[in-house]
């Protein structure tokens, strides 16, 4: 009886474990961070439906072997089954999970390649460029203008020429800015603005890491990267603050609008914090441009 | 060892007695150099954890002043907390050290080398003097990777990865130099001994069997020993270029990982540092190192899946179940495993139309896995378990070999990956196949081969209180990780409390760090049953397990030649409760009874 105690430990030990898979969705903070990116949905779908096979083969083999290490404790004096295997069972439990697995990658492609494949990526409303460096992340905003310029006659992965121009060339009247992702709430959820950078490194590699849109990608020196993403299911998270002169974000909202670097890029690769500004509509949007530029070219705006 | 046991060799074997300098520091003898790659890799293992604990001191409390510690390594800094290129050092050379001082060194030094020979019934290996020499090439990595903590800027911190360019330019970090440098000289040196070792192994599998002893009747241990060696021989010299590269960019200022800043542009800016125009390729690096270091992960746990196989049949008194899927499943994770390098870079900038095919392949990996999963079940299923503590490390590595399993397919899929590629997520699972599968399998091994080694057993009691502590201990400290993971916490974080969005689990992260010292302090059990069992464990005789396989019939320690006649291997190793012996276990050097049909099993 004493034997069977092990049993009880491991099936106890297994037993909290899954447990806390369990609680945790329910505790604030505790989970995957709130959606906010019109492809984050999909991607959340997916850890799900790996969360359910998984879980669910978790809970049969460890449930098996807890049954088995409280039943076939040594009996004295008796043998055990005297088998050498089971080509029926190897058989079973070769082709089932090689369909599950299956079914689990190619589940995987269509998403994937939507988000990632530069083929893929919808034309965009906004474009920036991304440089990041220790430790900071270095934005480059176009003029209103120049960003106009720059989407028209942009097809679904196919970027204008003005734009593959632009992201060699700076131009003058751009806006530079560090640890400030600035874009706006698109007008309705079926048309959410739709963010296209190109991502570089100065130095070492880092990562840009939004927890909240559900994107990361690495910038590597010497590349230039393309990444998109979207803030479809974020509302308006900052205002202008009259004294401090500047656009904040709400203090509730930060939480939600925070950006990481996700790749070990020296001492201060945990200080690349940046903020993720969403303006009201475009409009509020274009109005913190002009006043950037204006602050940035020191005229009155 | 007994004076009576030096007589007896010196009495049954040809060759005389050898002073204590080639017997024991350079011997030649598979068995002493086995046990010296042991003993150093327990040690390394210490180290490895202190590393460790600094780590989590620092993630559980990121404000605080490091006690004692602090004000004699930091006397200058505000509070004596630690700096943040401190921590980077920490957690870069916990993993270089767990990595290529213990697990690598344990697995296949250690165990290899003690039971390849012995197991298959030959005198030694193949190549005596390049066994020496391969533990021989340790030295020179624990020399330079330990001096790497005292040179100006300090041990390595970029990573047990060295991604470039942070680990290539001298001026991306304070470590960057000659830490850098030191570490880079230790691996290749390492990559040398593990070579030598692979060889080794190799060979005297193929030639050095008994007679009797077909492939099909090896040991479960010796077909993932001589798997993992393929694994070792073929993968390793890609390392080795790697590393050699990068040092040569560190040293004579070639550029192989060090790109333009752009097309017909000079090299990247750091800081005020501009490295020359070369035009090389900091992924180059990443493909090269993936290449080895995929299978090396596979080289740190298959043969721990051999042992325990072993292991769970010898104490469930029962044969493996389906051996030929178990030895099939080991050669398709070997197989696998050299397509599956580059979902470690699924966001690094490499064509995501690779990724999807290096999903496939990396999601399809979790099939043998389960396979053997499956087959460790049904060897348990009808059996009759004995809970020694070899068995109870055993089973542990079984069960949470199942958890670092599952939530691997976790970062194989590559949209999810994106949300927990780099985050806590990928740090438990990494921990729950190396901490929780290997090093269970490596406490597994050494309880049991323990009375072969010394001839003595170490003591039951205190070793499994040492596991029960240490399995409710480790899951304490690895399994949270799943929850900041699922939270998206990034790894290799300084001071996670700078982010909002990890307000609410940074209590849990205090509690990982309150396990994991606790976790470190119980392993004191474990060093204190080994030290004393050393010498006044009781003598274990022959065969205390009531063991099949070849090993159990030399004496115990063995001689240098191991066997007083050379064994004859009639049957497979997993004849427990066979109805062809009255005792519930067949050596497999016994000769069938008259009459009796020879046991083939053709599964």
């Amino acid at each position: 009886m004493q034997q069977k105690l092990w049993a009880v430990l491991f099936g106890g030990v297994l037993a909290a474990a899954a447990g806390l898979f369990v609680v945790a969705p329910f505790i604030e903070g505790w989970w995957l961070p709130k959606n906010l990116c019109s492809f984050g949905p999909e991607v959340d779908h997916l850890f799900y439906l790996i969360l359910a096979f998984t879980g669910f083969f978790y809970l049969l083999t460890e449930g098996i072997m807890v049954y088995a290490m409280w039943k076939y404790v040594a009996r004295p004096g008796e043998k055990s089954a005297y088998t050498h295997g089971s080509h029926k069972l190897e058989m079973l439990w070769t082709v089932v999970p090689a369909l599950i697995l299956l079914f689990i990658a190619f589940a995987q492609v269509s998403a994937w390649s939507d988000i990632k494949y530069q083929s893929r990526m919808p034309a965009p409303d906004q474009v920036f460029e991304l440089t990041a460096r220790q430790f900071e992340w270095r934005f480059r905003y176009p003029t209103a203008e120049q960003n106009a310029l720059m989407l028209k006659g942009w097809e679904k992965g196919k970027e204008t020429d003005e734009a593959a121009a632009w992201q060699r060339e700076p131009h003058a009247d751009d806006i530079h800015l560090v640890n400030e992702v600035h874009t706006w709430k698109g007008p309705d959820k079926d048309h959410p603005t739709r963010v296209r950078f190109y991502l570089k490194s100065r130095d070492v590699i880092h990562s840009f890491f939004l927890p909240n849109m559900r994107i990361k990608q690495d910038a590597l020196p010497g590349k230039v990267i393309p990444v998109w993403f979207d803030s479809g299911f974020a509302d308006g998270n900052c205002h202008y603050d009259e004294k401090a002169n500047t656009w904040v974000v709400d203090p509730d909202k930060v939480s939600q609008s925070e950006l990481a670097c996700a790749e070990l890029c020296g001492w201060g690769h945990y200080k690349m914090r940046g903020i993720v500004y969403v303006h009201e509509n475009k409009a509020d949007y274009e109005k913190w441009l002009a006043h950037a530029s204006a602050e940035e070219h020191r005229t009155k705006p | 060892m007994s004076s009576a046991d030096h007589a007896h060799i010196a009495t049954t074997h040809e060759h005389h007695e050898l002073g204590f300098l080639r017997k024991y520091i350079f011997s030649e003898d598979h068995k002493i150099i086995g046990i010296q790659f042991m003993f150093s890799g327990i040690i390394m293992f210490f180290l490895g954890g202190l590393l460790a604990l600094g780590v989590r001191t620092q993630l559980g409390w990121p404000h605080a002043e490091i006690p004692l510690l602090g004000q004699w390594l930091w006397p200058g800094n505000a509070g004596h907390r630690m700096p943040p290129e401190f921590y980077n050092m920490l957690f870069s050379m916990h993993a270089s050290v767990m990595i290529f001082l213990v697990i690598i060194p344990l697995l296949t030094g250690a165990f290899g080398n003690f039971t390849i020979p012995l197991m298959i019934g030959a005198k030694d290996m193949a190549f005596p003097k390049l066994n020496m020499m391969s533990y021989w090439f340790m030295w020179p990595a624990f020399a330079t990777l330990l001096a790497s903590f005292f040179v100006d800027g300090g041990a390595a911190a970029a990573g047990w990865t060295s991604y470039p360019t942070l680990a290539d330019v001298e001026f991306a970090a304070p470590n960057s130099g000659w830490g850098q440098r030191l570490w880079l000289i230790g691996l290749i040196s390492i990559g040398v001994s593990s070579m030598a070792g692979s060889v080794n192994y190799i060979t005297t599998i193929i030639n050095m069997r008994a007679p009797g002893m077909t492939l099909f009747r090896m040991p479960m241990t010796i077909w993932a020993m001589f798997i993992t060696a393929i694994l070792q021989a073929m993968a390793l010299p890609v390392l080795t270029v790697a590393l050699i590269l990068q040092l040569l960019d560190k040293t004579i200022g070639t550029c192989f990982f060090l790109p333009n800043w752009a097309p017909g542009q000079g090299g990247v800016s750091i800081g005020n540092y501009q490295t020359p125009p070369g035009g090389g390729q900091p992924l180059l690096w990443q493909h090269l190192f993936w290449f080895y270091s995929h299978p090396a992960v596979y080289i740190m746990i298959l043969p721990a899946m051999g042992m325990v196989s072993d292991i769970i049949a010898t104490f469930a008194r029962k044969p493996i179940f389906g051996y030929r899927p178990m030895v099939y499943s080991l050669a398709g994770i070997a197989g696998l495993g050299f397509i599956v390098w580059g979902h470690h870079m699924f966001q690094s900038g490499m064509d995501p139309r690779l990724g999807t095919g290096f999903m496939i392949a990396t999601i399809m990996i979790a099939l043998p896995s389960a396979v053997k999963v499956f087959n460790w079940l049904g060897t348990l299923w009808g059996s009759n378990i004995h809970y020694t503590t070899p068995m109870l490390n055993a089973l542990a590595f079984v069960s949470m070999f199942v958890i670092g399993g599952l939530s691997g397919i976790f970062m194989a899929a590559t949209p999810v990956d994106i949300a927990i590629h780099d985050t806590y997520f990928i740090v438990g699972h990494l921990h729950y196949v190396l901490f929780m599968s290997s090093i269970f399998g490596i406490f597994a091994a050494i309880y049991y081969w323990f009375p072969k080694m010394f001839g003595r057993m170490m003591n039951d009691t205190w070793g499994k209180v040492h596991f029960v502590l240490t399995f409710l201990f480790s899951n304490g400290v690895f399994f949270p990780m799943h929850i900041t993971g699922s939270r998206l916490h990034p790894r290799r974080y300084f001071d996670p409390t700078q982010y909002r969005f990890l307000d609410e689990v940074q209590g849990l992260n205090t509690f990982m760090s309150i396990c994991a010292i606790c976790l470190g302090l119980v392993q004191l059990i474990f060093l204190v049953n080994f030290a004393y069992s050393l010498f006044r464990g009781p003598k274990g005789g022959l065969n205390p397990w009531h063991s099949n396989t070849l090993e159990w019939t030399a004496p115990s320690p063995p001689p240098h030649g191991n066997f007083e006649t050379p064994p004859v291997v009639y049957r497979g190793p997993y004849e427990y409760g066979s109805p062809e012996s009255d005792k519930d276990y067949l050596p497999q050097t016994e000769p069938p009874r008259p009459g009796a049909a020879p046991a083939t099993h053709a599964h």
